[in-house]
């Protein structure tokens, strides 16, 4: 990586930055009006079976690992792999990359709740029903928009870091050895296939799981205040709290044991 | 006679800082051509701009032209294809993280090789070429990168033969080899000119007098003289730096 030298690229990057601050702000105006309207029942979990619940968090452990994962890791190639080095494009990605990794993730945990499900409450009065009575009648409708929320907040969350660490696994693997297949006729589809990726694949792993980790301490984090916030439904929110610091912990566990284990082995074969 | 490479007016600069200033010569066909000189003389550049492994480092320009068998290698469109022509030995041994026989295999598949017994005889040849079959040839199997820095250096030699490349580029390929070996190395290099193109690349003037048919001495990115290995070794080459070099009083 060349570093940002000269006064002009600095520049751009400050302006690049300030972008999301911008739609931070625009964004700020409606929810403000929402949270204004919000009132305790709105934020109420509608459903009281532990079961749904549990599986509804399944679901969205299964589609983050589809969604931001992969995501992730396709943006990481690209801008490794394919994007020249001094390109706006590149800048724009990796000074965002670095903005979102660099929030503490338990403000995504409040911005998730301020933002997406605030927002799908003012939605559903703008269509003229009353959010407390319309969640009693049509839960699944309820459930989906929260579902949608967890997985945007999700996906906010892993995917920078899935970037960042992809990226690193990839500049791990030394130039020498990308020079060495290179001078051997190889191409870039087969540099990347045959050598790159092998050498990477499990720093790549640990990297989306420690990622994964991350979020589910938030999710952990949030449901726990949320418990002794309102203790109505304790039982299944509780199961929860469980399932989510238990899978977090499952999660970083797995990362550090991945690097450790496997990637001894690897660092002595690249 | 028509010339292997023709080297005219190559300039190189990384972003303001020059490596090569306007360097021309020729490479004669089956000739092994030393190339000595100091560290930042820009020999290495100069392979780097032969093979095109230079496009890799973002901030090198390059000028001027370079022709391999009097077509100029920024119009050759395959460049992997040009790659497989010239053999390339870097000074710091890179072991692939393969196994040994899938190392030597290596460029032969990506030419697309498939067959199992010719792959074999490759592997065979190349290490023996590299003076390395009879130390690996009982575990083929095992890492490439866990064989020591002497052993890793005679593989990517190896490697190089694998493709039987027309232009043998070697970087300062004794580093890390112990004399003896070095010496039946040379030995293969001398039997190799008949089939190929060699340019060697070194730190030890006595292995250029001892291999090269010509040697050119480099300086701060010129060529200060190019001439017979005997011309250069004698008691007055044309420049004085290079008498002062050859003979250790440079300074």
């Amino acid at each position: 990586m060349n570093a940002m030298t000269t006064r002009a690229e600095r520049k751009q990057k400050f302006v690049l930055q300030g972008i999301p601050f911008i739609i931070f702000g625009i964004a700020a105006i409606p929810i403000w009006k929402a949270l204004k309207k919000t009132d305790a029942a709105d934020m109420q979990v509608v459903s009281p079976n532990v079961l749904s619940m549990l599986l509804n968090d399944l679901y969205i452990l299964l589609s983050v690992s589809c969604l931001a994962i992969l995501l992730g890791i396709v943006c990481a190639f690209y801008l490794e792999e394919w994007l020249p080095k001094n390109n706006w494009a590149r800048r724009l990605i990796e000074s965002h990359v670095a903005i979102l990794t660099s929030i503490p993730s338990t403000l995504y945990g409040i911005l998730a709740i301020s933002i997406f499900f605030s927002y799908a409450g003012t939605l559903k009065v703008i269509d003229g029903a009353p959010p407390a009575q319309n969640t009693e009648s049509i839960p699944f409708q309820r459930n989906t928009t929260l579902f949608c929320g967890e997985v945007l907040t999700f996906i906010f969350m892993v995917t920078p870091v899935t970037i960042k660490t992809t990226q690193e696994a990839l500049r791990s693997v030394a130039t020498p050895v990308r020079e060495a297949v290179f001078a051997l006729g190889a191409s870039q589809w087969q540099v990347l296939r045959q050598h790159v990726v092998p050498i990477a694949f499990i720093r790549i792993l640990a990297g989306g799981c420690r990622a994964m980790s991350r979020a589910f301490a938030t999710a952990a984090l949030l449901i726990g205040i949320y418990i002794w916030y309102d203790t109505t439904d304790a039982g299944g929110m509780s199961g929860r709290f469980i399932l989510f610091l238990a899978v977090s912990l499952f999660l970083s566990v797995f990362s550090s044991s991945l690097t450790e284990v496997y990637d001894s082995d690897l660092t002595q074969r690249s | 006679m028509k010339n292997k490479i023709e080297i005219s007016g190559l300039q190189v600069h990384y972003g303001d800082k020059p490596a090569l200033n306007g360097v021309s010569f020729d490479v004669h066909p089956n000739e092994i051509l030393g190339i000595i000189g100091p560290a930042q003389s820009g020999k290495t550049t100069l392979l780097k701009v032969i093979n095109r492994t230079l496009e890799f480092t973002p901030e090198a320009t390059v000028q001027g032209s370079v022709k391999l068998d009097g077509v100029d290698i920024d119009t050759i469109g395959d460049v992997y294809e040009l790659r497989r022509r010239i053999g390339m030995v870097l000074p710091l041994p890179v072991g692939l993280p393969l196994s040994i026989y899938d190392n030597v295999a290596f460029a032969p598949r990506t030419a697309g090789l498939r067959t199992k017994p010719e792959l074999d005889e490759i592997v065979e040849r190349c290490l023996q070429q590299a003076a390395l079959w009879d130390e690996v040839k009982d575990r083929l199997d095992s890492l490439g990168t866990k064989l020591s820095g002497g052993q890793q250096q005679r593989l990517t030699i190896a490697r190089a033969l694998s493709h039987q490349p027309e232009v043998l580029c070697l970087d300062e390929f004794s580093i890390a080899i112990d004399p003896v070996t070095t010496m039946r190395i040379e030995d293969v290099l001398k039997t190799l000119q008949t089939e190929m193109t060699i340019l060697l690349v070194t730190n030890l003037v006595q292995q250029a007098k001892r291999l090269a048919n010509r040697t050119a001495f480099f300086l701060n990115g010129d060529l200060i003289e190019i001439d017979t290995t005997d011309v250069i070794f004698s008691e007055n080459p044309a420049n004085q730096a290079t008498y002062d070099y050859v003979n250790g009083t440079f300074g």
